[in-house]
Order: C-alpha cells, then sequence, then structure tokens
C-alpha cells in the first residue's frame, strides 16, 4: 500500500502532460524548418494518450501513458521566395505545417492539466500527513 | 478492558475507518480522472453508487459489524454525459472540487479519530492531554 494514494497514477499524468509540452515546444522551435534531418520541411508531431488499467492503486483505476507521437502528414503552405535556399526551381518553399496559435492552445492545456494533477499530489500529500498525527 | 473495546468497536469510531478508506479511494478515483483529462474516449470512475446506498444504510442501522462489512468499491460512471468530441466525460473543474472536499473530508475524519483516541488517553491518564 502507497502511503500517499494513487502517486503511481499521478506521477503518470506529470509524465505525459510534460511530454506533451516537450512536443509542442518542439513544434514551435521547428515552426520554421524547411529541412529536417530527413531533408524535408518539418512535420508538426501530435501527442496521443492512451488510458491503462493500474492494479496497484485498486480495480478501475487508469493511470496514462502517451501511447504515440505521431506526425501531421497536412501539407505545409507553399510560400514564394526565390531567394531562401530551399527554394525549389520555380522559388517555391514548402513551409513546416506548424500553427503556432493551434501549439499555444495545446501547450495551455497541457499546463492546466499538469497544474490539475499537481493539486491531486498536494491534496494526497496533506491526509498522508493527517492521517500519520492521528492521535496526536 | 471492556471500556477499550467498547471505544474500538463503538459504531461511530468503525463508521470512521470506513469513512476514510472510502475517501482513499474517492482520491484515488479522482487521481485517476485528472490522469486522463487529456485522454479520448475515457470514462470517469465513481464511487459505486450501490456502496454508496449501502454505506449510508448501515451507518443509520448504527451496528459497527455491518458498517465494518460494507466493502468499498468503484465503477466507471458512462453516464455523465460527454461534452467534448473525443468521449472524453471529465470535467476538470468538478474533479478538482471534488479533490478539495473530498481532502477536507478526510480532515473531519481524522480529527474525530484523534478526538476518539484523546478520549481514551484522557481516561487513561486522568487528566485532559
Amino acid at each position: 500500500m502507497n502511503v500517499i494514494s494513487a502517486s503511481s497514477i499521478t506521477g503518470s499524468a506529470l509524465d505525459a502532460e510534460k511530454m506533451r509540452v516537450d512536443i509542442v515546444s518542439q513544434n514551435i522551435a521547428n515552426a520554421h524548418t524547411t529541412k529536417g534531418i530527413d531533408g524535408k520541411p518539418y512535420q508538426r508531431r501530435i501527442v496521443a494518450f492512451e488510458s491503462l488499467l493500474d492494479a496497484a492503486a485498486g480495480p478501475n483505476m487508469q493511470g496514462v501513458r502517451v501511447s504515440e507521437i505521431k506526425r501531421d502528414e497536412t501539407p505545409g503552405e507553399i510560400v514564394n521566395n526565390p531567394q531562401h535556399p530551399h527554394a525549389d526551381d520555380d522559388g517555391n518553399v514548402t513551409m513546416p505545417n506548424v500553427n503556432i496559435p493551434f501549439e499555444m492552445v495545446d501547450m495551455v492545456t497541457a499546463t492546466r492539466a499538469y497544474e490539475a494533477n499537481l493539486a491531486v499530489v498536494r491534496n494526497a500529500r496533506q491526509m498522508a500527513t493527517q492521517a500519520l498525527s492521528i492521535g496526536r | 478492558m471492556e471500556m477499550v473495546a467498547s471505544l474500538f468497536n463503538s459504531d461511530n469510531y468503525t463508521a470512521v475507518k470506513k469513512m476514510m478508506d472510502v475517501s482513499a479511494i474517492r482520491h484515488a478515483a479522482i487521481a485517476s480522472n485528472l490522469a486522463n483529462v487529456s485522454t479520448p474516449g475515457y470514462k470517469r470512475v465513481d464511487l459505486s453508487k450501490s456502496f454508496e446506498d449501502e454505506l449510508r444504510a448501515s451507518i443509520k442501522s448504527r451496528d459497527a459489524d455491518e458498517i465494518a462489512e460494507a466493502a468499498p468499491r468503484t465503477e466507471i460512471d458512462a453516464l455523465t454525459p460527454s461534452t467534448r468530441a473525443d468521449g472524453n466525460n471529465v470535467q476538470i473543474d468538478s474533479e478538482l472540487l471534488g479533490l478539495t472536499q473530498n481532502t477536507m473530508n478526510f480532515n473531519v475524519l481524522t480529527d474525530f479519530a484523534s478526538g476518539s483516541l484523546k478520549q481514551l488517553r484522557h481516561a487513561i491518564v486522568g487528566r485532559p492531554v
């Protein structure tokens, strides 16, 4: 039994949300990368979550994990910019399909979810402290 | 000895112990819900309604054995409608409210348990402690 109940669940959620923020920062950092390591414009990454049963925390209790980090295959915007080093013969450059406002929304959502899970840990700790002081 | 045994087996004390178990399980359920706030298709976990009825009835009966027998269990709540496109029915604010409420409940219960034990110590020592 855990003194701090369900800490494994909350831990998994903190990991997953952190991963989501990491991916958002990677997407924003590469918002103008027209040549990635594969030679193509950067494609934004999408994090997919899945829940998994956490038997240690009890029946029906579910932790969360990142099941997959997918590439968004939506074609990026094509800009005519003949001066660009990565422009093709017609002077067109394919930009990454990163949409900054979209990434910002994702980041705020992930941060809020992270904060909610931190509140769970805080409450769990308070409950554990209270339980340990029974009789005092 | 009679007095000590009767304190530890009293209906109130047993109910407090049971309610603390319930609080811990509810906390785990809320932790699970908040962990999965971004998981598509996740349905929230809550204390089983049948258990809540059982517990209420057993506390009403004021029978310590009956209270001790009620086994806390959870169920998947698929009834709460989802307001999101991904089918997830967790509402972050109501879960956080439930979290705070649950912790407060737990604090009251620990105070009550401490009170029972302090009373016993008072009786043993013969002066307030």
